[in-house]
């Protein structure tokens, strides 16, 4: 199991997978809007989405947790 | 009759002796926690190492003030060699006295001031040290018969040798009150995951706050690599901070008298790296790796990141092109865009001041927004820690090469050249600059003319448009106001070429930078 959490304070602008996605190592899986930049939050490993812990337009912070992983 | 055969064995038996540090239960103990030794740690940085002061001993009390024997004393010291190079190597000894400070004896080891840093400063040798121990201790008044004014007692040296040799120092265990403070008067701290560093430890804190509090929450290595910036680098455990106290040293002069040491010319300087050219995205609002840069242009496998985890916005690494040593620097898209916050700006001052101390000419890849801005940032006193940032640029005295990769706007742009000097800058097609962003510099300069057009939206994009089109870095090329723009792909062949002469000259401006000094 894998948390991935977001590396900036930001919002959440767009979540581009859904549950039961498989991703690869450094696929984009949020992009969050901060600082008027579209920051990418990428997977650390590859596997398989299990949950969503955010939703579009969500504010967050460093460290929260949006998605997770079961590799 | 001198007996001379008694003499050498008691000289073995006292040697012996000092080898059992503060005995077997005390050493398997440190072992149970995954740490190693002093002896340990001192083995794997050095191919040889000559000890001074194994004879010093330690002596043990009881709770009534009843000396009850002895211990080896509490540090360990002497010349070592690392990688073919002389260093002054010293570190507390945990298992006696929880590494306590040596007032016991006629002379400090180490460990603040003593023998090991004085051999560093006599020869003019890198001091590497390992910090643990628990710093002051009631138990000094029964050795003394009185309590000494901590005051009395001289950080001269330690901060003398800042700006005269490399001080590299692991954290690995608990640095706690002098020894916290011995650690982080250093050019690199690096500390192994589990390891603790404070002011003061949790019954301190317990009694001054009220407040339980485990010496993890209080002070971990984890927190420090990454909030406080209290410490450089996290280490998985002790074997690779130890790599990563050498990795530091690789760079490195012996003394600031000397040069910094060039590595092998295998890497050709004309290497395009095809990738540079598609890593700038489009799309102006999205970031891209810019640590991917770094690679690409620096010598392949050279580039090694001091402080990754802190002052995120800027990024700091001890680098090599064509062989010689560099600093670069370089702003972070993906962290608030790149702005220079309060702790970006701690750690550009930290780390240029070292690039002056040690004559590393600064590579500086561009791509700032400005001083950050909002509550956070002003509350974090972000203009004068801004303006630090420029200063340390300012007084830097090595060659600095600036690479516009993309925005430059603001205050921030002047942390990243300095004209005073010779202000070589270079950009990539995709740079932009300016006073601010244009998107948010229209709405603060014609907030009137806005408000009075017939479609405000329509007269802001017009404004906007025409702004963007006057601020092509193509214009500024026009006018010298940018010294050359570039192939991304070129980037490697115009740095190398110009830091060859750059760092030919830092033989003239070689020695001490008096009056001045960096501070930790």
């Amino acid at each position: 199991m894998t948390i991935i959490t977001a590396p900036v304070t930001g919002n959440v602008w767009k979540i581009e997978v859904s549950v039961g996605d498989q991703v690869n190592e450094e696929d984009e899986l949020i992009i969050l809007e901060s600082m008027k930049m579209e920051i990418p939050v990428e997977a650390e490993v590859a596997g398989k989405v299990v949950k969503l812990l955010c939703s579009e337009g969500d504010s967050v912070s460093e460290g929260d947790p949006l998605v997770e992983l079961e590799a | 009759m001198f007996k001379w055969t008694e003499q050498i064995a008691e000289l073995e038996r006292r040697r012996a002796e000092s080898l059992q540090l503060g005995g077997a239960d005390r050493i398997a103990h440190k072992h149970s926690k995954g740490q190693k030794t002093i002896r340990e740690r001192i083995d794997l940085l050095t191919t040889s190492f000559s000890e001074i002061g194994g004879l010093a001993r330690f002596p043990e009390f009881d709770a009534s003030g009843n000396k009850v024997g002895s211990l080896p004393s509490s540090y360990v010291c002497g010349l070592g060699e690392v990688d073919g190079r002389p260093v002054a190597v010293g570190g507390e000894d945990f298992t006696v006295g929880a590494g306590a400070p040596q007032l016991y004896l006629d002379r400090m080891k180490g460990g603040l001031g003593g023998f090991v840093e004085d051999l560093a400063h006599e020869y003019r040798i890198p001091l590497m040290l390992f910090c643990e121990g628990v710093g002051g201790d009631v138990g000094g008044i029964d050795i003394h018969g009185h309590a000494y004014l901590v005051s009395s007692i001289s950080w001269g040296r330690s901060i003398q040798l800042l700006s005269e040799v490399p001080v590299i120092v692991g954290i690995l265990g608990a640095a706690a009150g002098g020894t916290a403070g011995r650690a982080v008067l250093s050019h690199f701290t690096v500390a192994s995951k589990g390891s603790v560093m404070f002011a003061g430890g949790p019954p301190l804190v317990r009694r001054a706050l009220g407040r339980d509090i485990t010496k993890e929450e209080l002070g971990a290595a984890e927190m420090h690599t990454s909030v406080s910036g209290g410490i450089d680098n996290l280490a998985e455990d002790e074997e690779d901070a130890i790599e990563q106290m050498k990795r530091f040293l690789s760079y490195m002069p012996q003394n600031v008298w000397e040069m910094p040491p060039e590595g092998p010319r295998e890497d050709p300087i004309d290497r395009r790296d095809e990738d540079l050219l598609t890593i700038i995205p489009e799309n102006r609002r999205r970031p891209y790796k810019m640590r991917k840069i770094i690679e690409m242009v620096c010598d392949k496998g050279s580039v090694f990141e001091i402080g990754p985890n802190w002052g995120r916005a800027l990024i700091t690494c001890l680098a090599r092109v064509d062989g010689i040593p560099v600093g670069v620097l370089a702003n972070n898209p993906m962290h608030l865009a790149g702005a220079l916050d309060g702790p970006a700006a701690e750690k550009q001052v930290r780390f240029i001041d070292i690039c002056r101390t040690f004559h590393l000419p600064i590579v500086y890849f561009v791509d700032v927004p400005g001083f950050m801005v909002g509550p956070d940032a002003e509350r974090g006193n972000v203009v004068r820690k801004g303006m630090r940032a420029i200063q340390a640029l300012y007084e830097a005295e090595v060659p600095v090469i600036s690479v516009h990769v993309r925005k430059c706007y603001g205050m921030a742009a002047q942390a990243t050249a300095i004209m005073d000097r010779l202000g070589m800058r270079v950009a990539w097609p995709s740079a932009e600059w300016g006073d601010m962003p244009v998107e948010g510099g229209v709405e603060a300069a014609f907030r009137r003319e806005i408000e009075a057009a017939e479609d405000p939206e329509a007269f802001r994009a017009e404004a906007e448009r025409r702004l963007l089109e006057a601020s092509s870095p193509w214009k500024t090329a026009e006018a010298f106001g940018i010294e050359d723009i570039i192939d991304p792909r070129e980037t490697r062949e115009v740095v190398a070429r110009f830091l060859r002469p750059a760092f030919a000259s830092l033989r003239s401006r070689l020695g001490e930078p008096t009056p001045w000094r960096m501070r930790p």
